[in-house]
């Protein structure tokens, strides 16, 4: 019985077995631009049958009609789809954004992005490629949570950077992080075209930057230039702008009647002569007879639109042993300002990565940039802010006797100095040559195969200044002329090696994976300079401009300069994590410095992670796909401070005595003996992966002490300061990015993002000093325990004296006050002592420079073959010292801005914001106060470009290579009330007087 | 394979291993393009010299706001200049603002000049050790002496009571105490008897090495100068007696041409500051920034030279003083007249007609044209532009400027004497005919105290404020209370700028109290 019973079974589960006919299922695996995918792999769920897709993307298989078919391939979502017996399935897999499994460079290795404890962000290329800029790191702004960048709009200048926060004193650009550009230390990178760069790293907290140790205290960002890849078929490709720089924001100034005005009420019977002056010089205007017939706005005469343009070629492949990428690239951008301003750039770059053997590969990478740069003189723009509206740009009066040109000079109205700014726009010419040659060379030894590798590496970067800067002569009027014409040149060269040995073991064991590294680098970095003028050579063509042809070489003018700084570092990491679960990590370096009396620093890190996504409780959670806890602490050294004098030095000087020159020594008593600033970090933060990765967040909260910051210190009684290591600065902050990728059935492909930044900067030690002071005398500021470093501090402004009465109610009014005063507030309450008289003990804090708060944004769209993106930058909390408005504490003759003139108080109830004209030059409405410092806060779209794909053209019959056409606007629109051009003024003292320009561009990339 | 592995392993070792030691060395090297003090050479007697041309470079190397400020409040000068810094106006005015940022300069320019005085005796001190002739270096030593005493003395008669320095190190000021006017003239008087004997008794212009520098007569003359504030007049007169019966100085026969290009270095000057074109029209130079005392607008006989910013009026009460006493010589140096000028004291009913030399082209070929800053300039601040190298165009490029002259020194004698002292040198009557025959003026029998003062005033007119402090000093406040300002005895001293009030705390308590 038993025996039949197994055998109708059988036959029943064969029968079941063969009722069901397989069938065949074919189609189409796509990518989402509709392309086909080779080589992905199609299993049958729960079974081993599987295929994969051929060089068109099509399969076929033979499976069950229930059964479901998982399509998977690196770098794309898995896609699950039941075949509920189609004959046909075709499937567009979505490439996978946010890949957990992406490697990004660290400092002398790479890390997997689950794998990473410390705090990093990384750019691609495809993301810099939306910027039109020749400077890479302007690219990022509003890219990075928590990174800084203040634009300049001068061609060749790069832009100021600041990760999370200052550390140390700025204002010498000791606050800009250290740049790695394939492994070579760099201060600036204006000669990298961004178009060449693959990668660039932010390692923003001490955990991830110490690997560099003594230079990594503002953070490092790690550069990766493109490479080719092994069997990679060839790849030429052209990518390149035009486009057109028009200036923004460019604040109004009063015009001729605003200043009319304002003379007129200053009280100062001068300045009202000069307007007489004016009026007769030029006749009276025909809408307003009480003022000069000429309303000049100097700012459009000097501003012009310029052109920007780019153009690069890049050739990279690959075999099985080589690989390589070469490129050149063309850059030209012009200057706004209406003078030879300009900056060209050409560079040749190879990479080339050569498998020699099994075990050794050898590789090779060259960047040799040349460019040459028009500098502007930056003195135009100050002119050209202060000169007065009633001046032309040409005198006809002057016609005959001003030479070789006649502009006008406002000394013929009466003021103190020319003001005009063209003489100094056509009569200077500022060149600086800059070549660089950018050479790397290692070898790279796999000793135990896949587990322990030996790298070395040479780099070694040579930079070439050229500069030379002429005057030429003119005469405008007696004391505005300048009678000799003078060139200055002077030659600098700067040969920076590094040379690294690293060590690497890689290994894994059960569930242990452990990655270990050693390593050592040296570095020497030397400069040499030399300089010297001449005066009088045949200026008129620019073939004599050499001092050799000078008829008077001047004593003063020649000098040299020359340094050599050596670094010799011991570093070593460990990376382990078990079972991709708990993660630790760690590194040391120990840095030697031939810069300080301290020649050795140590600095240690640690991070622990741990990846919750993989406990069994979030394992295969619905919305969490991926969740990293981690947390790390670090110590990093600053040697961006000045080299310390360490003793007192003599320098020689001169001295006339009986009509001839001669010289004498003066020896200082000041000097500076420094340690390294050493800041310690501790950063905790996670990363997550959600919504089946359509969405990606990374937060971090950090507290970064600077100890022994290296501040300025006054020098008593003689003006002047010293840096010393005196306090200790915190910032801390919490930063966010959160992004979001998602894809549409009928093709739309969105991707947005939001990061943003809290920062907050205090001072936490002084080393017992109650206070430094900062800034200058005029317009102080100062370093207080428990506030920001260097706080604008001055008087409270509560408004202006409207009337006599309103003075005689207050007790606190000085005895000459008049109505348009300023009335500040008096911070002692009655009975205290003080009350009653404004004087330094009612100074208090104004606010910071420093933004409290940060955000940038960005959106993108593609549909087809359209893409949209378009990204905005902002931040507020920070205050800005009008400077421009102080000038007039030293001379009352320039023109104000339009606001001002406008809003002046010239009566009871017209104004309560400014003083009146005549209080603007009295000595009472000069204190510093909150009129100077104003709110910086500002809001910027920063980017937007609309480009349209070209794919699989077809042209007479012959396929075309694939197009992308683009259209860009940077920087479109600005928005802020700040009184000034700029509100990213990056020490929060503002003297710029020229605008940001607005970039709008043609761009076309070809890829054969 | 694995041999070779081994083999390359190990060769890289071994070069690493050998490299870094040498790599360790290289941390100690010191840093480029500085000449450390520690390394200086003292043995090398011919370099002592060296710091003391750095301090008489520092000591010429005045910037332009100190004089103006030290000179500026006196009745024989306004601030000129109309609608430009203000506060410099105001000042003139007596109505003082501590937060001015020329008085916050002024103090800080001569307080650094002080450090680096200690600072040039100090290195001068340790070429010493070294040096066969001693002798020259406590000289040395001593000149340095009389340039500290000579920015004590301003100091003081600016500020009132001031922090006296006892060596390079400014960290000093914040510890020390505040010494009293009276503390300060007496430690210059001591000082100066210090360094007396030690200076060549020459004058200036003989001195072979240092021409032009400091001789035993300037010291003299400071000691002169410092015992007069404290009123004590015989040794005013014995000092200044001292200089007059030497017979070096003679009062310059040409007082026009005293205060320019030929008066450089001549024989009526015990102290000057030293600049040049070093004969040349383009290249080196190093000047006084005269800028300041030019005339706005002026028509030049040589076409091309510059004018200036139009500070430093002389004042109408002065030109009316002069006009009072006939003065032609000296009034015409002191006074660069324009026609806007010249109305304004027609419009005085007294002076209705004047003599017709007075016009606004100088004797020299000049036109000064109208401006609207000042009415007048001044002339002892002036340099005729066909005094100027051909090539050069600055105002008073190549002048020197005059600190204490021979007349300055009569001056003092004759005051000391009317005011009881004794002197076998010169009598007062002498001293002030010397003066006066000079200027052209008739000499005065039994000459008064009051006198003096006015003989002082013709004669000192605009140069280092020697007016306004001698009026302070005689309590004189009527005299200082002239064109609608009114001077009391709070006005005496400038307040501390707040800058420093801010950095140093026996200021601030001084303030506070």
């Amino acid at each position: 019985m038993k025996r039949l019973f197994f055998l109708v079974m059988l036959t029943g589960v064969f029968s079941l077995l063969s009722a069901q006919p397989r069938i065949t299922v074919t189609g189409k695996v796509t990518e989402s631009d509709g392309q086909g995918i080779p080589g992905v792999s199609i299993l049958v769920k729960g079974t081993l049958v599987g295929t994969i897709t051929d060089l068109d993307g099509n399969y076929t298989i033979e499976t069950e009609p229930q059964s479901t078919l998982v399509f998977s391939f690196v770098g794309f979502s898995t896609v699950e789809m039941p075949v509920a017996n189609q004959a046909v399935i075709n499937v567009r897999l979505r490439e996978q954004a946010f890949d957990v499994e992406e490697v990004v460079v660290v400092g002398y290795g790479t890390q997997k992005v689950k794998d990473l404890t410390s705090s990093i962000t990384t750019v691609k290329s495809e993301e810099l490629a939306r910027t039109p800029t020749g400077q890479a790191m302007q690219a990022l702004q509003g890219k990075v949570a928590g990174l800084q960048v203040v634009s300049t709009g001068s061609p060749g200048n790069s832009p100021t950077i600041r990760v999370r926060g200052i550390g140390s004193y700025p204002g010498q650009n000791n606050e800009a992080p250290l740049y790695v550009v394939d492994g070579m230390f760099f201060g600036n990178i204006d000669f990298l075209n961004p178009a060449d760069i693959a990668s660039i790293s932010v390692l923003k907290d001490a955990s991830a930057a110490a690997i560099y140790g003594v230079r990594a205290a503002n953070g490092v960002v790690l550069i990766e230039t493109k490479s080719g890849g092994y069997n990679k078929k060839t790849e030429i490709s052209y990518d390149g702008y035009y486009g057109l720089q028009v200036a923004q924001n460019v604040l109004k100034m009063a015009n001729a009647e605003q200043f009319t005005t304002m003379a007129m009420e200053s009280g100062s019977a001068a300045d009202a002569s000069f307007i007489l002056n004016a009026m007769q010089r030029y006749g009276r205007s025909r809408v307003n007879p009480n003022v000069p017939d000429i309303n000049t706005d100097w700012y459009k005469e000097i501003l012009r639109p310029a052109d920007i343009q780019n153009h690069s070629i890049n050739v990279e492949g690959g075999n099985q042993s080589a690989s390589y990428s070469i490129g050149t690239n063309y850059f030209a951008q012009e200057g706004i300002l209406d003078m030879k301003n300009e900056y060209e750039r050409f560079n040749l770059r190879t990479k080339l990565d050569f498998k020699a053997t099994e075990w050794f590969t050898i590789g090779g990478n060259m960047i040799l940039s040349n460019a040459i740069k028009y500098g502007e003189e930056a003195g135009a723009w100050n002119e050209a802010y202060f000169a007065v509206p009633i001046l032309p740009v040409n005198d006809p009066a002057l016609e005959g006797i001003a030479e070789p040109v006649n502009y006008a000079n406002a000394q013929d109205l009466g003021y103190r100095s020319g003001q005009n700014p063209f003489p100094t726009l056509r009569y200077s010419d500022n060149r600086l040559k800059i070549r660089k040659l950018m050479a790397n060379f290692y070898a790279k030894f796999q000793l135990i195969p896949d587990k322990l590798d030996f790298k070395t590496t040479y780099n070694h970067a040579f930079t070439s200044l050229d500069e030379r800067n002429v005057r030429l002569p003119y005469f405008i009027g007696n004391s505005f002329q300048r009678v000799d014409a003078s060139i200055n040149k002077s030659s600098g060269i700067f040969s920076d090696q590094i040379w690294d040995n690293i060590l690497t073991y890689t290994d894994r064991f059960d569930l242990h994976n452990v990655t270990a590294m050693a390593g050592t680098s040296f570095r020497d970095e030397a400069y040499s300079g030399l300089r010297a003028g001449g005066l009088n050579f045949p200026y008129q063509r620019e073939e004599s401009w050499y001092i050799d042809q000078s008829q008077e070489k001047p004593e003063g003018s020649v000098g040299d300069g020359g340094s050599r700084q050596y670094g010799l570092s011991y570093f070593g990491r460990l990376s382990y994590n078990y079972n991709d679960r708990y993660l630790l990590y760690a590194t040391m370096r120990a840095d030697g410095s031939s810069k300080y009396q301290q020649k050795w620093g140590y600095f240690p890190t640690v991070g622990l992670g741990w990846v919750i996504s993989e406990e069994s409780f979030l394992k295969g959670h619905r919305i969490i796909n991926f969740l990293k806890l981690r947390a790390s602490w670090g110590q990093l050294g600053n040697d961006k401070i000045q080299a310390s004098d360490g003793a007192i030095t003599t320098t020689p000087v001169n001295v006339a005595i009986d009509d001839v020159m001669v010289s004498g020594t003066q020896t200082t008593n000041t000097f500076s003996s420094l340690k390294w600033e050493l800041t310690e970090e501790t950063n905790a933060g996670l990363t997550g992966r959600l919504f089946d990765n359509h969405m990606s967040v990374d937060a971090d909260f950090f507290i970064r002490d600077t100890k022994n910051a290296a501040i300025y210190v006054k020098i008593p009684g003689i003006g002047g300061s010293v840096l010393k290591n005196v306090g200790v600065i915190r910032n801390s902050g919490f930063e966010m990015a959160l992004n979001w990728d998602d894809e549409f059935a009928n093709g739309l492909r969105f991707n947005a993002g939001v990061n943003f930044s809290f920062l907050k900067n205090k001072v936490r030690d002084l080393y017992g000093q109650p206070y430094i002071d900062g800034g200058s005398a005029e317009f102080r500021q100062r370093t207080y325990v428990g506030h920001p470093l260097l706080a604008f501090y001055g008087y409270e402004v509560l408004g202006v004296y409207q009337n006599q009465a309103e003075i005689n109610a207050d007790p606190s009014a000085p005895a000459n006050a008049v109505p348009g005063d300023f009335k500040y507030r008096d911070q002692q309450k009655e009975g205290e002592p003080g009350y009653g008289v404004i004087n330094d003990d009612d100074r208090v804090i104004l606010g910071s420079y420093f933004p409290s708060f940060l955000y940038g944004g960005n959106l993108g769209l593609s549909w087809k073959n359209f893409d949209l993106t378009a990204s905005l930058v902002g931040q507020m909390g920070n205050k800005i010292l009008n400077r421009k408005r102080g000038e007039i504490i030293w001379t009352p003759d320039g023109n104000l801005d339009a606001d001002l003139a406008v809003n002046r108080w010239h009566g009871e109830g017209t104004s309560n914001k400014y003083p009146s004209s005549a209080g603007l030059r009295k000595g009472w409405n000069q204190k510093m106060s909150d009129y100077f410092v104003e709110d910086g806060a500002f809001f910027r779209l920063q980017n937007v470009q609309l480009a349209y794909n070209i794919k699989g053209l077809q042209l007479f019959g012959a396929g075309m290579p694939d197009a992308r056409v683009s259209l860009t606007a940077d920087r479109p629109l600005t928005l802020f009330s700040y009184n000034g051009f700029n509100p990213e003024v990056a020490s929060g003292i503002d003297t710029q007087t020229y605008p940001i320009p607005a970039v709008y561009t043609v761009g076309l990339s070809i890829k054969f | 394979m694995k041999r070779y592995f081994s083999i390359t392993k190990l060769t890289l070792f071994m070069a690493a291993l050998l490299l870094f030691p040498a790599c360790h060395d290289l941390l100690d090297e010191p840093a480029e393009n500085r000449t450390f003090t520690g390394e200086t050479d003292y043995t090398i007697t011919d370099n002592m010299d060296l710091p003391l041309l750095g301090m008489y470079a520092d000591f010429y190397n005045s910037e332009w706001e100190v004089f103006p400020l030290i000179s500026v409040r006196g009745d024989d000068v306004n601030a000129g200049g109309l609608g430009d810094q203000q506060d410099f106006a105001e000042t003139d005015k007596y109505n003082y603002n501590k937060d001015y940022w020329m008085s916050n300069s002024v103090w800080q320019n001569y307080y650094g000049d002080l450090f680096n005085a200690h600072s040039a005796m100090e290195q001068i001190a340790k070429y010493q050790e070294f040096a066969a002739n001693k002798g020259l270096a406590d000289q040395y030593i001593a000149e340095v002496k009389v340039m500290r005493a000579w920015y004590l003395y301003y100091l003081t008669l600016t500020w009132g009571d001031i922090i006296i320095t006892n060596g390079p190190d400014p960290s000093q000021l914040l510890v020390a105490k505040l010494s009293t006017q009276e503390e300060v003239m007496k430690h210059i008087s001591a000082q100066m008897d210090e360094a007396i004997p030690l200076l060549p008794a020459v004058h200036p212009a003989e001195r072979a090495d240092i021409r032009g520098g400091i001789t035993k007569f300037t010291a003299l003359a400071m000691k002169a100068r410092a015992n007069l504030t404290l009123k004590n007049y015989a040794a005013v007169a014995e000092a200044t007696g001292q200089i007059i019966s030497s017979g070096k100085f003679v009062l310059a026969t040409d007082f026009y041409n005293l205060f320019k290009i030929p008066g450089k270095l001549n024989k009526e000057n015990l102290l000057e500051l030293q600049y040049s074109d070093f004969g040349k029209g383009s290249g080196d130079a190093i000047n006084y920034l005269n800028d300041f005392f030019g005339p706005q607008g002026w028509t030049p006989k040589v076409t091309g030279a510059g004018g200036g910013w139009g500070f430093y009026e002389p004042s109408l009460k002065y030109i009316k003083f002069m006009l009072d006493r006939n003065e032609t010589i000296r009034l015409e140096t002191s006074v660069l007249f324009t026609n806007r000028g010249i109305a304004e004291i027609k419009k005085d009913a007294k002076y209705a007609t004047l003599p017709a030399w007075i016009s606004n082209t100088t004797r020299s070929g000049d036109r000064i044209n109208d401006y609207a800053r000042a009415l007048f300039a001044s002339g002892k601040h002036y340099l005729p532009s066909d005094q100027l190298i051909p090539g050069r165009t600055g105002y008073g490029s190549n002048k020197n400027f005059i600190c204490i002259r021979y007349a300055e020194i009569l001056l003092m004698h004759a005051e000391a004497l009317t005011n009881g002292a004794n002197s076998s040198a010169m009598t007062a009557d002498a001293a002030v005919n010397l003066v006066r025959s000079r200027a052209g003026l008739p000499p005065i029998n039994g000459v008064t105290n009051a006198q003096v003062m006015d003989e002082k005033f013709a004669e000192l007119a605009m140069e280092w404020g020697i007016r306004f402090y001698d009026m302070v000093r005689l309590g004189n406040y009527a005299a200082l209370s002239y064109d609608g300002r009114t001077f009391t005895p709070d006005k005496i001293f400038l307040p501390y700028p707040q800058n420093q009030v801010d950095q140093i705390p026996a200021l601030k308590e001084a303030v506070n109290k």
